[in-house]
């Protein structure tokens, strides 16, 4: 591959990362150079911190130090600008509130929507520019959702939901797509169904980072992986970070981190006592 | 300068109450006659406003999760009603400085230190209101306290009910133009953080909303109640559809028929104004538990017999 390229182009450049949860450390001295048009996969054991690394890109948490660029220029300009698509864990969502699956869809324009005439703003929906409606239509279609446009998103069953958290992604025409385990908890057809349209965006000239669990899948479709544990535990191609004493090395480091975090949190308590 | 103003509100005032009328004079005189005194006009078109921006709100605060919030906004209200009083400012000043300080302290607390969100709440509002208690029990009747605490909305005063009109206003404009923004904060937050959006704005100015419509609803349905307009009406819509936009109609539908009818009972009857404004909006809600076609109980209990039948 070539890798040259790859390192003059970085969709997203992470320089010296500390991010905390109060005080607790979850990700330390992260440094990633994500290559741009590439599948990524972030490999990790649960709380290793990849979620919190996608909440750091996407600004609802803000690192304790360190600097997110994302082609070559601070990652809060693309989020501005709506280039940067997350399509977050199920959990992560309000499925009981009142909205159906084409305006959940339709909001990942919201932010495009802050270029239209002002006008256009203060009126129904129906009067939202055409670029909206097809960017909708094209992305519903590609998850095979559009007979589901007009259900409340509470009505559909769990890889549906998945579908419809994607097709918002798409819908944001965005040169960067997060992807927070898409795979987890879903149907085989729906799971197929998304690594296709994943592989078709990548085609298409996209950067994808995906956080997962689904090794198979990763080996077989990603170009790129990062393995993470609280710290990177290493980075380049599938073939060598998903080998089995890679991986072993990884699960090894989480079990070290779990001793280490027994000792930390336990021992102010063993002081005052 | 000012007394044009004070002409203008008042005339103003004069044919919204003159509009409001001509619906209710074309009802049966046993129902409309309750309407013909000037006090009655005033508070109907005020608890009409009243009900419309907090069914409006109340959808917002049902689908947040804010329902300890209002409580404890409208809580923080008292002690300001109080200050304002001593230094004699008008009584609204007060309220929106003590509601703002505390969600903003109740905001401070919660992210700076171990104690969870509704320990925060909990602590802020209750002694925020022991506060103005004891404000108000140095200088005030408690006839005045009670008014504060359970509304007076058929002594309503040209004053209060012109502030009801402009934070109606200020509340309707504002949902409006940043209609999307705030459906997307009270969706996915996250989403509206990743798309760019201010969200610390957008927090902000909704608790700033929601202490604004408590300081309009104070005189009408008081301190204590008005928690209930906050939450009823918008639960009671989020029971009857799966769309926002739908879901704020409803509500604010909710509101205004219940300030309505409530007002006119209280009326008939001789009873709390406030008091029965609240009931007749719980009574809405009771109603949509037991009927609503999609989320009602009785719609479950039927669903779950065929399921078992079949």
């Amino acid at each position: 591959m070539d890798t040259s390229l790859a390192m003059h182009t970085a969709a997203i450049e992470v320089k010296g990362l500390y991010a905390a949860y109060q005080r607790q450390p979850v990700l330390e001295d992260i440094h990633l150079s994500l290559p741009a048009g590439r599948w990524t996969a972030i490999v990790g054991p649960n709380g290793a911190g990849k979620s919190t690394l996608f909440h750091v890109l996407t600004g609802s948490m803000k690192p304790l130090r360190g600097q997110v660029d994302a082609f070559g220029k601070a990652i809060e300009h693309h989020r501005k600008a709506g280039s940067i698509a997350y399509m977050a864990q199920r959990e992560a969502i309000e499925w009981d509130f009142p909205i159906s699956v084409w305006e959940t869809v339709m909001s990942a324009r919201y932010g495009h929507m802050r270029q239209d005439a002002w006008w256009r703003r203060l009126l129904p929906a129906r009067w939202h520019e055409q670029r909206h409606y097809h960017a909708v239509e094209k992305a519903l279609d590609d998850v095979n959702m559009m007979a589901f446009a007009d259900r409340p998103i509470g009505a559909l069953s769990g890889g549906k939901k998945k579908r419809v958290l994607l097709a918002r992604a798409l819908a944001q025409e965005a040169s960067i797509l997060l992807l927070d385990e898409p795979l987890a908890g879903v149907d085989p057809p729906s799971e197929q169904l998304i690594l296709d349209v994943l592989k078709r965006e990548r085609e298409a000239g996209r950067t994808i980072v995906m956080v997962t669990h689904d090794m198979p899948g990763a080996r077989r479709y990603v170009d790129h992986v990062v393995l993470i544990n609280r710290f990177i535990r290493g980075e380049g191609a599938p073939d060598e970070m998903l080998s089995d004493s890679k991986l072993a090395e990884l699960a090894v480091s989480s079990i070290e981190q779990s001793a280490y975090e027994v000792s930390v949190a336990g021992s102010p308590a063993l002081a005052t006592k | 300068m000012l007394h044009t103003l004070d002409a203008f509100s008042s005339a103003l005032v004069a044919g919204l109450i003159a509009a409001l009328m001509v619906p209710v004079n074309l009802l049966p005189d046993s129902i409309s006659d309750a309407f013909q005194y000037a006090f009655m006009q005033r508070a109907l078109l005020t608890s009409m406003m009243v009900g419309a921006i907090c069914g409006m709100l109340s959808c917002y605060v049902v689908l947040k999760r804010w329902s300890l919030l209002g409580d404890a906004i409208s809580h923080a209200v008292l002690p300001g009603v109080a200050i304002a009083y001593l230094l004699g400012l008008p009584f609204f000043i007060g309220a929106f400085v003590t509601g703002a300080l505390t969600s903003l302290g109740i905001g401070a607390i919660e992210r700076h230190t171990r104690i969870k969100s509704d320990a925060a709440m909990g602590i802020m509002f209750t002694g925020a209101f022991a506060l103005g208690i004891v404000l108000i029990s140095k200088i005030a009747s408690s006839t005045h306290l009670m008014h504060i605490l359970f509304g007076n909305v058929l002594g309503v005063q040209q004053s209060a009910l012109l502030l009801t009109l402009a934070a109606s206003v200020v509340a309707l404009l504002v949902v409006w133009l940043a209609f999307r923004p705030l459906m997307l904060y009270a969706f996915d937050p996250t989403q509206a953080q990743a798309l760019g959006f201010n969200t610390g704005v957008i927090h902000y100015g909704l608790i700033l909303l929601l202490t604004l419509t408590i300081v309009a609803s104070l005189e009408t349905v008081g301190i204590i109640l008005v928690v209930a307009m906050l939450i009823t009406p918008g639960a009671t819509a989020h029971l009857l559809t799966d769309r926002f936009k739908t879901m704020l109609f409803i509500s604010v539908g909710v509101g205004v028929g219940s300030a309505v009818l409530g007002l006119w009972l209280s009326f008939a009857f001789d009873v709390a104004s406030g008091g029965t404004i609240v009931l007749v909006a719980t009574g809405c809600f009771f109603m949509a538990l037991l009927f609503s076609p999609k989320h009602g109980v009785l719609m479950r209990l039927w669903r779950h017999r065929q399921v078992g039948a079949s």
